[in-house]
């Protein structure tokens, strides 16, 4: 599904991105985990197009396309999907508008009808349950105001309503009390199915225990220095980093 | 005095002469002063402060004519599209000129509509001693030949105590027969003590490239704790060129909530005198503006707290495209005897293009010691972060500016009471910012 290689990318001439490798097969789950700063969000925003980077060597490749040829919004249309670390504040943008108007907008991309406006109704309030989000802050300014969970949650929202085949997690976590974590896991699970694949970008192992992961990465410096099972969370949980690190730079 | 000047002001002291006796002779002293007033003042011009940025020069090359207009026709089915909500009254003027066929009025108690012309007709003193009553003959070229050469307008008065719950709506509509032509209307609108009113204005041209101009005046009294909401909206055809000149007199407990969007209009330009004279009263103004290619939309506002425990707020916000270009000027006047008085002005501007221009100006100049008052303006773009977050759920570019756009007018069109008037607004916005991609 996707194919990164050797991935280069900087911002205002400093290297950010060092060479990354990474293939993702339907059905799978990747995690990517790493000291701040090592260049995850950055490798998550590059992936759904934000501007502002510079890729200066390597290949992207999603169903073999050159994704980086994408605009941001062909990405969305063809299935790639980003919650983001900070999700942006629209004030005056109705966040049920917003919903339907990308439904609608994907949908029209892919010469599917726009769904009519009771089946959406239905649709939301029925996903805005399974991740407990507050029917309230459907009618809202999207994200204004919103509680750092709440954010999340609405994320998981829009995922969960745009059925993405490939959706990436940027610390969708961070900021979760524990049963939050579990519903937005739950949510991310109900999504699972053989023709779509998670990248998942995480600190803490603790996600990984509701959404298992098959492979996990260590991003460090713009590197992915080392990729293993689900295992190598546990023991990243216990060790740390630093003798991750201290291999690399030798 | 320039030619231009003394050419209008031969055409003003003709139209005081060719009045009908029935139309002219109540109110013939004050058109003769303001005539005289207009013949010292001229047109305004950027020499003076408040006219700095509002060039007329355009406005004076369409050569408009005075002239004295005495029919206009509309069927029916021709304003039926611009119908809303139902009306306690509404009141027709097309091209300027009052439709007692087109208007309604349920006949509410306490509630009494009729157009200027006919009070003239009358000579109903009660109406006409009214006239200028609060904006004076004129001060300055324009309120001046207005006041020289009105010719009609609406008159609404409110008993005290009543209120009246379905919107009165002034619909004003423009033919193509007004191109070439000024008119001037002037309304007045009196609330007694206590009454309370929702209070409708509409500006449509029939003719999308019909040029004309609308000097209006009108002026209103809210008697203590009256209340009204008066929302307007200026949709003249982008070659016209509309000038109205609000003035409010707010007595005490008396609540005001005004809400502008200013849409169309090649020059348009809105100024509100608002003056509290008696305590606990408060006034809350909420305006958009859209200005794009070949348009300059000004608001004046000028808030006048003369007395104590008063509270006024003021918030305007527009979209500058293409070439667009906006004026703002509130002044917030907190008086040294103004004591507990609040007041709060945010001008926002949403710059859509590097070629449109706004200049504006918020001004708090307070007297007193004991007051709460800010301001603020910005002046900025649209959001690359928000643009990339609308792109990344399927949106593009252009859908998601115009979401953009509509969230950052919401707050304002959220203002208006009428359903209709929000839905409206809302679709001609998008309309708006549909039509921006293209230039
Ligand atoms: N627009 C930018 N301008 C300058 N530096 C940037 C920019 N975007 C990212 N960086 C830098 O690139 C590096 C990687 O940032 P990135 O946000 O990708 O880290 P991260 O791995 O997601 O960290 P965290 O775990 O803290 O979220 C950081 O040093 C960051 O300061
Ligand atoms: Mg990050």
């Amino acid at each position: 599904m996707l194919s990164i290689k050797n991935l280069c990318a900087s911002v205002d001439g400093k290297a950010i991105l060092n060479g990354i490798n990474l293939e993702v097969k339907a059905d799978e789950v990747h995690a990517i985990m790493g000291p701040n700063g090592s260049g995850k969000s950055t490798l998550a925003h590059i992936l759904s197009g934000r501007g502002g980077y510079t890729v200066s060597d390597g290949e992207v490749h999603y169903f073999g396309q050159n994704l980086l040829d994408l605009e941001t919004e062909e990405r969305a249309h063809k299935g790639v999907f980003l919650a983001m670390q900070y999700p942006v504040e629209l004030p005056g943008v109705n966040n049920m508008t917003f919903l339907r108007e990308s439904m609608n907008a994907i949908r029209k991309a892919r010469g599917e009808a726009e769904i009519d406006a009771v089946s959406f109704m239905k649709r939301v309030r029925h996903r805005a349950k399974q991740v407990k989000l507050d029917e309230k802050l459907l009618k809202r300014s999207v994200n204004a105001g919103f509680s750092g969970g709440e954010k999340k949650r609405n994320e998981i929202l829009q995922m969960m309503m745009l059925e993405p085949q490939l959706a990436i997690l940027d610390e969708t976590d961070s900021g979760l009390d524990i049963d939050a974590l579990r519903t937005i896991a739950d949510g991310v699970n109900l999504l699972r199915s053989p023709d779509r694949a998670l990248i998942v970008v995480t600190h803490y192992q603790r996600l990984l225990d509701y959404i298992e992961p098959d492979f996990v990465h260590v991003l460090a410096s713009g590197r992915i220095i080392r990729s293993g099972g689900k295992e190598l969370a546990l023991e990243l949980e216990e060790k740390g980093y630093e003798w991750l690190l201290e291999g690399a730079a030798a | 005095m320039n030619a231009c000047a003394s050419v209008f002001q031969q055409a003003a002291t003709e139209y005081i002469d060719r009045l009908s006796n029935c139309e002219g002779e109540w109110l013939t002293e004050q058109r003769q002063a303001a005539t005289q007033r207009f013949a010292e003042l001229g047109f305004p011009h950027a020499g003076l402060e408040a006219w700095r940025y509002t060039s007329i020069e355009g406005l004076l090359q369409q050569d408009f004519k005075i002239t004295h207009r005495t029919q206009a026709f509309l069927h029916h089915e021709m304003i039926q599209q611009f119908l809303g909500e139902p009306v306690a009254a509404r009141l027709v003027f097309v091209d300027g000129i009052y439709q007692p066929n087109l208007s309604v009025h349920t006949g509410q108690t306490g509630l009494s509509v009729g157009s200027l012309h006919a009070a003239m007709a009358a000579g109903d003193r009660s109406v006409l001693r009214g006239v200028g009553s609060l904006s004076g003959i004129g001060d300055h070229g324009f309120a001046a030949l207005n006041m020289a050469t009105l010719q009609d307008g609406a008159v609404i008065q409110v008993s005290t105590g009543v209120a009246i719950r379905q919107p009165i709506e002034l619909l004003h509509m423009a033919t193509k027969g007004l191109s070439g032509q000024v008119q001037h209307t002037r309304h007045r609108v009196v609330l007694e003590a206590g009454a309370s009113v929702n209070l409708v204005e509409r500006y449509l041209s029939l003719d999308s490239e019909s040029n004309y101009f609308n000097n209006m005046v009108c002026e209103i009294s809210l008697g203590e704790g009256a209340s009204l909401v008066h929302q307007r909206a200026q949709e003249e055809s982008l070659t016209a060129y509309h000038l109205c000149d609000v003035h409010l007199d707010i007595q005490g407990d008396a609540h005001y909530q005004g809400v502008n969007a200013a849409l169309g209009g090649a020059w348009s330009r809105t100024t509100f005198h608002a003056r509290f004279v008696g305590e606990g009263a408060n006034c809350e103004l909420d305006g958009l503006y859209l200005a794009g290619e070949g348009q300059l939309t000004d608001f004046h506002l000028n808030v006048d707290h003369s007395v104590a425990h008063c509270e006024s707020r003021e918030n305007f916000k527009g979209i500058l495209y293409g070439a667009g270009k906006a004026v703002f000027d509130g002044l917030i006047h907190v008086r040294e005897q103004a004591q507990k008085s609040q007041a709060h002005l945010y001008n926002a501007n949403l710059m859509l293009s590097r070629r449109a221009e706004v200049d504006t100006k918020p001004q708090l100049v307070i007297l007193a010691d004991d007051v709460k008052c800010s301001h603020g303006t910005t002046v900025g773009q649209l959001d690359d972060q928000a643009l990339f977050y609308l792109r990344s759920r399927g949106l593009d570019k252009d859908q998601a500016k115009r979401l953009l756009c509509l969230g950052f007018t919401n707050e304002i069109v959220d203002r208006f009471q009428s359903e209709y008037l929000r839905d409206h607004l809302r679709e001609e916005i998008v309309k708006r910012m549909s039509y921006e991609r293209q230039v």
